[in-house]
């Protein structure tokens, strides 16, 4: 039974809405448009993300292939961060949003350390036009346009029609009927998480991403330009 | 062309290591002080010890707060985790424990100021079960992260108990020795409890480095940035230095009452904690920088 949620899990529960996320990896074609989207509509921060696109390549010349995976915030069903966190900053909302209450936060970094999907992020202090900063951020799935009965902007603008969103709760929704009709996974179910983003036909290439580490000569000096750029730097100072 | 990678780490830096080591060197100098009031009977020959204990308990204690509090991201804010208490949150729990705590001793400094025993009694063994919550609430901070292998380890409060007893004791043994009040029944009290506490930080070294051997895939990669990022830290400083080296010192029946060797015993001991923790955040957090 999870516990220190300030909502119980909803998934399945006659009555209540359970927000999901289903991502179609036959339709995504890596054009970016949602973390384009989702940057413009919360002013994202460079260096940080709220969702990404991962890319990987596979094989030699000729026989090559590019792959995508669409990563974000789970809103997982039992979020090990809301449970940890000291001040309830962040929480778990009814329908099923892990939300976050920036004027709580005291940025500890304990729902960073606690969630297994890389989902959290620390805003700069010094931001230009947005004047929160200092504390975690994270993707809320677009919570305040969907009170306006609005789509999330990365689904909004999603070209391929890959992320598709909804009330999993709803036979009736997208989402319900392509989770019941795909085979689907989500990452890393034996976290207990109980992640609330599924994807459709992913490959091993793109699930074992998520463990591996970055082997393309691009992928490494980014990550070599990152430890030099962060080295000692507050935040990172002896742990880079 | 590219694989798109992102370090949303937990950044937890120098800082997290320092402040668990002092809060738990503060937490086991403070049980030493308190326990002629506490245990009376062996512990008796650490009574000209109570003040000067109970001061570094205080100095110690009011370091770690300042280094914990400059670690957040808004400092501002270091009460909302006693405000805004959440019960499942080891970190609420520790901030609430820390300002008993500096109750506790500051108590215990005006019972031994004034002479009052029953107040030195009750504040030393309140305070006593508050200092060891101090590295065991630190140890569970690392524990209840599922998501991170390493540390999702039910060993991890009990080992940082133990360097906590290993690096007080070591510190203990220092300033009684630099102070010149180290008697042959001091001696033998602390190379008790020294070589209890380095003898399980042993054996919960080796029941790590088996986890790392034969662990899963994650522990497997944290053992692999161990060895290539703080090999000189982990095998040298902690298990040469900081285990094998005093427990040499420690075993031998001769120098049971050399009060130079079992202090350098002690501060190799509090070398070896210091690192054993260091390795285990740095290292714990690292294999999830890409996922």
């Amino acid at each position: 039974m999870p516990i220190g949620l300030q909502a119980e899990p909803s998934l399945g529960v006659p009555g209540k809405k359970r927000y999901a996320m289903v991502v179609d990896l036959r339709r995504c074609i890596g054009c970016m448009a949602c973390v384009t989207a989702c940057k413009a509509e919360y002013d994202v921060p460079l260096g940080v993300w709220r969702t990404t696109v991962r890319v990987k390549d596979t094989g030699v010349y000729p026989n090559t292939r590019r792959h995508f995976m669409p990563r974000l915030c789970n809103h997982c069903d039992n979020p090990p961060c809301v449970r940890n966190c000291p001040t309830e900053a962040t929480y778990k909302h009814e329908d099923g949003f892990v939300l976050q209450r920036y004027e709580r936060c005291i940025a500890c970094r304990t729902c960073i350390a606690a969630c297994p999907y890389n989902a959290r992020h620390i805003l700069p202090g010094n931001r230009a036009s947005v004047k929160i900063g200092g504390v975690v951020d994270k993707c809320t799935f677009c919570d305040h346009r969907v009170a306006q009965g609005l789509l999330p902007a990365c689904v909004q603008t999603c070209l391929g029609r890959s992320r598709i969103f909804g009330d999993l709760n709803d036979p009736d929704s997208e989402v319900a009927k392509l989770v019941a009709t795909h085979f689907t996974v989500t990452l890393k179910p034996e976290k207990g998480t109980k992640p609330q983003v599924y994807y459709i036909r992913p490959e091993r290439t793109t699930t074992e991403q998520a463990y591996s580490a970055p082997t393309s000569y691009a992928a490494r000096s980014d990550a070599e330009a990152f430890y030099r750029h962060n080295k000692g730097s507050r935040f990172y100072a002896g742990v880079l | 062309m590219f694989e798109y990678t992102d370090y949303h780490i937990a950044p937890w830096g120098w800082e997290l290591p320092l402040y668990f080591f002092l809060i738990g060197t503060a937490g086991m100098v403070y049980v030493l002080a308190a326990a002629p009031a506490v245990f009376g009977g062996a512990a008796k020959a650490l009574e000209p010890f109570r003040r000067t204990g109970s001061a570094t308990a205080i100095v110690l204690l009011l370091i770690s707060t300042v280094l914990l509090i400059v670690d957040l991201g808004q400092p501002a804010r270091f009460l909302y985790p006693i405000l805004y208490f959440h019960w499942t949150s080891p970190v609420s729990w520790g901030a609430l424990f820390l300002l008993l705590f500096g109750v506790c001793i500051a108590g215990f400094f005006y019972a031994s100021m004034t002479k009052n025993d029953q107040l030195a009694k009750l504040t030393g063994i309140v305070g006593s079960l508050l200092a060891l919550s101090m590295p065991l609430y630190t140890g569970l901070d690392l524990m209840v992260n599922q998501a991170r292998e390493l540390w999702a380890n039910p060993t991890i409060p009990v080992l940082f108990v133990t360097l906590s007893v290993t690096s007080g004791t070591g510190l203990v043994a220092l300033l009684i020795t630099l102070s010149g009040g180290m008697s042959t029944e001091v001696t033998r009290l602390l190379r008790r409890i020294l070589f209890f506490s380095v003898s399980v930080t042993l054996a919960l070294f080796l029941a790590f480095w088996v986890v790392f051997m034969y662990g899963t895939g994650e522990e497997q990669e944290a053992y692999a940035l161990v060895n290539e990022l703080y090999g000189l830290r982990f095998w040298l400083v902690t298990l040469l230095v900081g285990i094998l080296a005093p427990l040499a010192i420690l075993i031998v029946p001769r120098l049971y009452d050399n009060a130079t060797l079992v202090t350098l015993a002690g501060v190799l001991g509090a070398i070896g904690a210091y690192t054993f923790r260091e390795v285990i955040v740095y290292a714990g957090q690292l294999p999830m920088m890409t996922y």
